[in-house]
Formats: structure tokens, sequence, C-alpha cells
């Protein structure tokens, strides 16, 4: 590479996102013919090239570029279309770069054969486009366009699969909630346009920005505005009670689960709310830390008792993004963006890992001629013998979902607990209860995982007699050549020069949010210890029930169902929101048959009756009197044309007759 | 003594067959022949009411007149019922019936 060789930070983010949207292009164009998904992951890799070498340093702990050209205008107002280019857009653009780029690569072996293929990649780079375009967006409105534009991508990738059933309802499913949240988007656009008169990022949350400088208009509005863009975040974040849409999702193919509902699209609602975190007044972070605990321990209580690996994988996520959430609700959403990007890693990972699982599980129900179910861990068991490499890439992901010292997981997961309890502490009241139950959902999450792990690779495999015939492979290296590489990624080396502590985390440097209070107690000691030991003894114990076979619970428990069953909360749904929108339909239909059409009927029928009558009048009334007139003619007529015979003898008979009758009146009158 | 009134009668007798001819007959030619009667009524006529102009003369005068247009309108009326008969090869007037509707 020549050394002068060199793309400014505006116009290489700008490609950042543009390659991909080419990528995208010529999938459209070449259509059946680009199976191979070259040139889109070419797009991607020069994307995230750029994206490493030029964009992310240029601006990282630099001066922060903005720049907006005029859209369009109504009345005096105008919106643009511009760049907006800090700390956190350039790491959120970094982030969705690294995670994709395995992805692509992953693809490429995962999706092999596959018919629709095409179509893969073209949704992929849309995909891919709308994400990055959304990380470097200047207003909000640019923000939202990218954001619908992410929630149909992910649409037509959950759906990918259009001939299953169950695909389609979950992407229908995904869409709709999705819809939710974007209405509360662009009701939280309005409510800002109409309290500071821009939707610019830079004017609005700068440094002297608008936020900073105005007041809101009243308290109240301040909250509903807030409350707006927390609805948008918890429909694409997958916050309880949004989130039943993530585990559904789960039926597009897995490098898509990976990429979408672990890494990046999930992630954009935590980048909102990051992005746009000066705008909420205490009433809104409250709520928001809320509902991100809450979510954070039922996803966590939902995963413990799930059989398909890639429902506990969703949960995990689920779980995960509550404590993203419920960390912005503190304050800390530098902390949110450190775990989201740590966890973007890990979970990938896992769910990478997941799909080769799958993948080669399926390879050997069809090569076997047995009838399972890949996806269902009660099947698997004893897998480190057949995929070693599989084995332990996928630990080191699960011990950073854990968060054991030395992972990622770690750092970001002690950053939000340590910041939560000194927060609680600030806060008072009732606030301790949100820490408290943070930390035992850590716990619950490495015995969740453990779980996972040990079920999958310890033990004994459920058909190891078959497996003589037809031995399970490892997979191939074209996919454990991405796994590694966000393995390493997993590993707390990449994020801080001292791996046991997060204050020289680069993230929480460059970010910032100065929130987080000095380490005036024991908290940030003690605290990563007892979850480290607790973390331990989570797996012992999951270890403990399914190998040692003392699993204690029958599978009739009630509690036990109610977590299987996701809480019922799928029911309750069905039964509260599908149910009555069902009935009030058929109320509707009943009312549009009966009332409306009702009522058409009956003007058709009054109608009738009335063109009858009138049919009737004219026939026998007017056209009546008309032909009695005619007839009357007629008859007239053919009475005297007798007359008129031709007979000159006659003629003159008459006349003579007439002229006597004159004759006789004339003599007697 | 023969009066006026005679004549008058007379001349109305003539009238009546004539006219009775003319209807009812089924030739043309009595047709033709009733005709001549009425004129000759009408002759009879002027003849005797000529007698209250003695010094012209004028009603006899107009007879003899009469007498030969009669003449010639017999003539004429022979001729067209010739040419009736050579079209319809009749000359029964109740079937020659061109002139109706």
């Amino acid at each position: 590479m020549n050394v002068n060789f060199h793309i400014s930070p505006e116009l290489g983010s700008l490609l950042v996102v543009l390659l991909p949207f080419a990528g995208f292009l010529y999938q459209l164009i070449a259509g059946k013919q680009a199976r191979s998904g070259l040139i889109p992951s070419l797009a991607m890799l020069v994307s995230g090239l750029i994206s490493v070498a030029f964009v992310f340093p240029a601006i990282w702990n630099k001066t922060p570029f903005s720049v907006e050209l005029e859209w369009f205008t109504i009345g005096q107002y105008s919106l643009g279309f511009g760049l907006h280019l800090n700390n956190l857009s350039v790491l959120m653009q970094l982030v969705v770069c690294l995670i994709a780029l395995p992805v692509h690569f992953y693809s490429k072996h995962y999706m092999k054969n596959d018919p629709g293929i095409h179509r893969y990649w073209t949704f992929l780079s849309l995909f891919c486009t709308a994400m990055l375009g959304l990380t470097i967006a200047s207003n909000l409105f640019m923000m939202y366009v990218f954001w619908e534009l992410i929630g149909f991508a992910s649409y037509l990738l959950i759906g990918f699969w259009f001939d299953r059933p169950a695909a389609v309802q979950a992407n229908k499913k995904a869409f709709i909630i999705n819809r939710i949240g974007d209405l509360g988007f662009l009701l939280g656009i309005a409510a800002v346009f109409t309290t500071y008169g821009s939707l610019n990022l830079l004017d609005l949350f700068g440094p002297d920005g608008l936020v900073r400088g105005t007041s809101p208009l009243s308290e109240g509005w301040a909250t509903f505005t807030g409350c707006c863009f927390l609805l948008a975040a918890m429909a694409k974040s997958a916050q309880f009670p949004l989130h039943v849409w993530l585990p559904d999702a789960m039926e597009g193919p897995t490098s898509v689960s990976s990429l979408i509902h672990a890494a990046t699209m999930v992630a954009a609602g935590v980048f909102l709310l990051s992005s746009i975190f000066p705008i909420f007044n205490q009433t809104v972070l409250l709520l928001t830390a809320i509902i991100g605990c809450f979510t954070a321990l039922i996803a966590a209580l939902f995963a413990l008792t799930q059989h398909d690996i890639k429902k506990i994988l969703a949960f995990s996520t689920v779980s995960q993004l509550g404590y993203m959430i419920a960390s912005i609700g503190m304050g800390a959403w530098d902390a949110a963006m450190l775990h989201l990007t740590t966890h973007a890693f890990f979970k990938c990972l896992l769910f990478l890992g997941a799909g080769a699982i799958i993948h080669e599980l399926a390879h050997f129900k069809s090569n076997s001629g047995l009838n399972f179910d890949p996806q269902n861990i009660q099947f698997m068991g004893g897998l480190r013998r057949f995929m070693p490499k599989t084995f332990l890439l996928m630990t080191v992901a699960a011990l950073a979902l854990a968060g054991f010292p030395l992972t990622s997981g770690f750092l970001s997961k002690d950053a939000i607990l340590v910041h939560s309890f000194q927060w609680a502490q600030q806060a008072g009241g009732g606030t301790l209860l949100i820490p408290l139950t943070l930390s035992v959902v850590s716990v619950l999450t490495a015995f969740y995982i453990g779980r996972m792990i040990i079920k999958v690779f310890m033990g004994r495999f459920h058909f190891q007699k078959e497996t003589e015939q037809t031995p399970i492979q490892e997979a191939t290296s074209g996919m454990l050549l991405p796994m590694g590489f966000l393995a390493l990624g997993s590993l707390a080396i990449g994020f801080s020069l001292h791996p046991l502590s997060y204050h020289q985390a680069y993230i929480l440097t460059g970010l910032s949010a100065a929130t987080i209070a000095t380490e005036s107690s024991l908290i940030p000691i003690v605290l990563p210890i007892i979850l480290t030991l607790s973390a331990a003894a989570g797996w012992w114990l999951g270890w403990y029930w399914y190998i040692r076979q003392r699993y204690p619970f029958s599978e009739s428990n009630k509690w036990i169902a109610w977590s299987a069953n996701q809480g019922y909360l799928n029911q309750a749904y069905e039964r509260a929101i599908t149910n009555s929108t069902l009935r009030l339909s058929t109320f509707t239909y009943w009312i549009d048959r009966n009332l409306v059409d009702g009522l058409v009927h009956l003007s058709v029928w009054f109608t009738r009756q009335l063109a009858f009558t009138s049919a009737w009048i004219d026939r026998y009334l007017v056209d009546g009197l008309v032909n009695t007139t005619a007839a009357l003619a007629y008859q007239i007529g053919h009475l005297l044309r007798g007359v008129q015979n031709g007979r000159l003898q006659n003629y003159l008979g008459f006349a003579f007759t007439i002229l006597l009758i004159g004759i006789v009146y004339l003599i007697f009158k | 003594m023969i009066t006026l009134t005679h004549f008058l009668l007379v001349s109305a007798a003539l009238f009546c067959i004539g006219m009775y001819a003319i209807i009812a007959k089924r030739n043309a030619i009595m047709i033709l022949v009733g005709i001549e009667f009425i004129i000759n009524a009408a002759i009879l006529n002027l003849v005797a009411f000529s007698r209250y102009d003695r010094a012209e003369y004028g009603g006899q005068i107009f007879a003899l007149f009469a007498i030969v247009l009669a003449a010639a309108a017999v003539a004429v009326g022979l001729a067209i019922i010739l040419s009736v008969y050579r079209k319809h090869q009749t000359i029964n007037p109740d079937k020659i019936t061109d002139l109706r509707d």
C-alpha cells in the first residue's frame, strides 16, 4: 500500500455504508447467478478495513465530525442528510463491521447448497447497509429511515425459509412488534421537533446542544418524549413485554441469528438510547432501569429450562440486553456500550458455534437415518469428542457470557454491576433491588450457559451407537476461522490493558459518561470475587445435576413448566391481544355484514321496489294512456277505412246521400 | 194544361233514374247512360224555365250547347271505358278499385 494512501474519515465512513449497499445492488441485479456471495463478502471486508484503518482511528478520542446537507424544506423547517461521527458512532460502526465480517465468511460455508442463497446474500447486504447507516446518521429522521430498513431487512431474513410456516409466523411477529417500536420512535421524533425545532444530533446533543441549553416545555412532556424513545428501544432491543419476537426469530438461518439477533440489530435500541441519552429525565431513566432489570431477570429464568439450543441463546440475548438497558437507565451508557461490544463478540460466537453443531448434527441425522431435532440439547452430549475445536471456542464464549475473569464479559458485566451498586447507594430507597436482581441474573446466566455447554459437550452422546457407522464431523475450517476471530474478541485483553479492571477499558475512557463514581468502597473489589465464585458454583451445579444425573426437579414441576413455556407470555398475548383482535374483527365483520351491508341491501331493496312501482306506473298508466289514444285513433280509422274502398259508385252514393240529408235538413229546418 | 211543375216532376224522375243507374249498375256503359239521363233532366229544366225568357230564349240556346257538350262527353266517356277495359279486362266498376288507399 502506498504510504500516501489516505481516506478522510467522512469519506471512509460513507464508503463503509455504501460498499455493502453496492453489494446489495449487485446481488439484486445478478439474481440467481450470484450464489457465491463473493462480492458482498469482499464489500464487507473492504468496509471493515476502512473502518479499522481510517475511520475509527481518525475520530476516536479526537474531534467529532459532523456535516449535513439540505435534503428538503417544509415551510421554514428544513431536513438534512449527512454524517455524524463521534466516539459513539465510530465505535458502533466498527463493532458492526467486525461482527458482520466473520458472519459473512461463516455464511459462505454454512449456507452452501441452500437453493435460495442468492436471496440470502441480498438480504444480508441490505441489513448491513441499514445497520451501518444507522450508526453514522446525522439526524433523528435519517436514523428512523435506517431503523425501519433494519426492521424490514430482519423481516426478510427471519422469513428466509418462507416455506416453513413457523418462519412465516415468526417474521410476521417480529415485524408487527417492531412496528410498535417504530411508532414510539416516530412520536419521539415529533416530540423532539416540537420542543427543540431541530433533529440534528450535533445541534441537539452536542457539548453545548439544545437539550442541555433549553429547558423542556414541561416535566410531563419530557417524560413523554423519553418514553417514546424508550418504547422504540424496547421493541428493537427486545425488552419485556415486547421481547416475544426475539426467541421466535430463531426460525431464521443461524448465521442470521448470530448477526441480527445477537450482535447488531438488537443493539440498535441500546445505541439509540446511548446517542440521545441527555434527553431522558429522571423518571424515564428509572423506568428504563426497572424495565431492563426485569427483562434481564425474566429472560434468564426462561433460559434456564429451554431445550432448543437457539432458544437458550435467544433468551440469553434478551437477558443481556436487559443488562444494557438497565445500565443506561442508571446513567452508565458507557458501560452499556462496553457490554454491547463485548456481548456482540461472545454472543455471535455462541450462535456461530450453535450453528456449527446444528449443521453437523443435521448431516449426522440425514446420514444415519435417525429422526430427531438437531437443535434439541436433549439429544446432544459428549460432542467434545467429535468437535473439539468447536467445544473450545464455545467454552471461551460461554465463560465470557458467565463473566469469568480474563474474559471480556467479566469487564463489562462488572462495570455495570459495580456502577449499579454505587448508583443505588446514591439513589437510596428501594433502588437497591435493581443491583441485587442484576447480581442474581448474573448467577443465573452462569448456570444456564453452563448447563448448555455441559449438556451439549459433556457426558455421553444420545446416539452413541450410531456414531460408529456415521461419525460426526468437526466443523469445516471455513466456519472455525471466523469463530476463532470472534473468540479472540471475547478475551479481556482486546478491551483493556489490565484484564481484571474495567477502569482501563478503552471504550469506557473514550465514551466517559463520567457518572461512575470513584472507588470509595469495597464493592469494586468484593463484588467481582463473589460473582466469579457464584458463577463457578453455577457451573458446578450444572455439572452435578446433568452429568451426575442428580437433577432434582420433575418435568411437571409448576415452576419448570412456567419457565419452559416462557412464562406463558405468548399464550397471554395470544389470548389478550390476538384473540381480542380477532374477536373485534369478527364483530366488525358482523357489523359490516349485517349493518353496513344490511343498510345497502335495504336501500337496494327499497330502490328496487320503487323502481318496480314506477315501472308499473309507466307501463300501465303512462304507456296505457298513450296506447289507449293510439288504439282509439286506430279503431276510428279502422272504422272509417272501409268507406274508402276505391269503388267510385259507393263514393258517389255516399256523397249523394249526404247531399240529400243536407237538403232534407234545409227543408225541415 | 201542362204546367212547369209537370216538367219539373219529369225532370226529377229522369234525375232519379239516372242517379240509380250510376250508383247501382254493374256496367260502365249503363253508368254512361245514367249520366245522359241526368244531363237530359238538367236540359229539360233549362228548357222549362226558359218560358220566363221569351225575349232571348237563353235557356233553350244553353240547352243546345248542353246537348252538344253531352255528346262530346259521351264520346270521351266511351274512350275512357275502352282504355279501362284494355287495362283491367273488365268494365264492372265494382272490380276496379285502384282509387282506394
